[in-house]
């Protein structure tokens, strides 16, 4: 009997899973004990944003869009988009923020991503309960009058978020200062999305121009899923939204497959 | 035993790729046999040891690992700097399936290294030192076959080298290293056979005193 014939390697799976536990506990602690209040700004985050837009809409005199009163059209409008935003901002940054963890070869960039993709699913739900429900009692309509829509919208953006993180996330490291050019992108997804700017009113040709935008397609479904009295913008098309995620998951599993060396190594 | 074969490798620079830095590199390492890496800097010894230890993927060619190796200890590579030294154990302990029994081994690493308050501070406030030691640690806590050592101990005291000394010396009876050392007697002390890397070549000796005297013929030819 040699020294090696106990040799059992573990199945990809198992490794796989162990690393996921390992990777979803650092990164839960990292974000939860950044700072001594850091479970505090998670909330307070969106609540400041939504609420200096509250102000903002209220100096202009703007009292309600489409049937839906100005705040309530904000706050599920906002959480809707964070579904997008927080997803794909963290997924974007996890190759950097793991990079020394990459040396166990166990660890893999991948790996990084979809947990800090479930991670921030997880923490954004968690905020959109707790501001519907806060909200709610504050007069504010904000529980879903079709609730299934609702979780399936979210679900789309969240995946759309995971899309976007896993390609950008391989072109911010393979390509010198191509964050410039993505922070302009979020910009435009984030001004042609409806979160702020009512669309409604823009003529045709236009208009269909902005349906282009899945994020588009994801808060006016969800505004109507809330209630049904909102008129939605016509051409919404929840369908769309998961077609966009998931060729956009698709073609950032292929970058990474492909790249993966490369991204280690650096 | 590990197996290498045909392996080359190159990395990417800012302009295009960069130059050969092992241009087929061929040997087999048997089971329990403990090899010293010698050559200049710059020959690719740090390349190769991650190569080995599947930190990096080679160009071309393949390695394979039929028994358990460890990563690359050396250099603070694989500490994250945001994390504790205790959150860094945890995470390693995690990723090589021992959460089941992850207190016993943490205490053991938290013992071993002797880094005291420390071991709760991040490991960017560590010195190179202190980082040394708790990797050391770390890869103490598992039963590897082979511990790959990429000058783990150069960083290190008096004190921390002596226990590292002892350490790779009880592990010889089940253990075999892979190290990369500037000190002669260090690699005499731990390895038997040798590799000497020389022009993107390795070239194999069964016996360390081999590798070391190839290696100052080609420095004083």
């Amino acid at each position: 009997m040699t020294h090696y014939d106990y040799f059992h390697p573990r199945s990809a799976l198992s490794i796989t899973l162990s690393v996921w536990n390992a990777l979803f506990l650092r990164e839960a602690v990292a974000r939860l004990s950044a700072g001594r209040i850091a479970w505090l700004w998670l909330l307070l985050d969106p609540i400041i944003q939504i609420g200096l837009m509250i102000v903002m809409f209220t100096v202009i005199r703007m009292r309600s869009v489409d049937g839906m009163s100005i705040e309530a059209w904000l706050i599920i409008g906002m959480l809707a988009f964070l579904f997008f935003k927080r997803t794909s901002g963290q997924v974007q940054n996890a190759v950097g923020a793991n990079r020394a963890l990459f040396a166990y070869r166990q660890v893999m960039p991948i790996d990084a991503l979809l947990v800090r993709a479930y991670l921030e699913g997880f923490i954004t739900t968690l905020i959109t309960i707790v501001l519907g429900v806060g909200g709610s009692f504050f007069g504010t309509s904000l529980l879903p009058s079709d609730p299934l829509t609702t979780v399936v919208v979210l679900f789309g953006l969240w995946l759309l978020g995971l899309g976007y993180g896993l390609v950008t996330s391989v072109a911010s490291e393979l390509i010198p200062k191509v964050s410039v050019v993505l922070g302009i992108v979020s910009t435009f997804l984030m001004l042609s999305s409806g979160v702020m700017l009512p669309v409604n009113n823009i003529p045709d040709p236009y208009r269909g121009w902005l349906l282009i935008n899945p994020l588009l397609h994801g808060t006016e479904a969800v505004r109507h899923s809330i209630s049904p009295y909102y008129h939605a913008l016509s051409g919404v098309d929840v369908s769309y939204i998961y077609r966009c995620a998931i060729v956009a998951v698709f073609f950032g599993l292929a970058l990474h497959r492909h790249y993966q060396a490369k991204l280690t190594s650096l | 035993m590990i197996i290498v074969d045909d392996v080359h490798k190159r990395y990417q620079t800012s302009h295009g790729p960069g130059k050969w830095i092992l241009r087929g590199v061929d040997f087999v390492i048997p089971p329990k046999v403990s090899v010293g890496l010698v050559g200049r800097n710059g020959a690719g010894k740090s390349t190769l040891l991650r190569l080995i230890g599947g930190t990096d993927q080679p160009t071309k060619g393949t390695v394979k690992r039929l028994c358990r190796v460890s990563w690359p200890m050396g250099f603070g590579g694989g500490l994250q700097g945001s994390m504790t030294g205790r959150q860094n154990a945890k995470f390693v302990c995690r990723i090589h399936g021992h959460e089941y029994d992850i207190e016993e081994r943490i205490a053991f690493i938290e013992d071993y290294a002797e880094i005291g308050y420390a071991f709760d501070e991040p490991v960017k406030t560590y010195s190179s030192g202190m980082k040394s030691r708790l990797q050391f640690g770390m890869s103490l806590a598992f039963d590897f076959d082979v511990y790959i050592s990429d000058e783990a101990t150069a960083s290190g005291d008096a004190a921390f080298k002596n226990k590292a000394a002892k350490a790779f010396k009880d592990l010889m009876d089940r253990s075999s290293l892979i190290m990369v050392s500037h000190g002669e007697s260090t690699l005499k002390q731990f390895c038997s056979a040798g590799i000497f890397l020389d022009n993107g070549k390795a070239h194999w000796f069964d016996n360390i005193d081999d590798a070391l005297k190839a290696y100052k013929d080609s420095r004083n030819p």
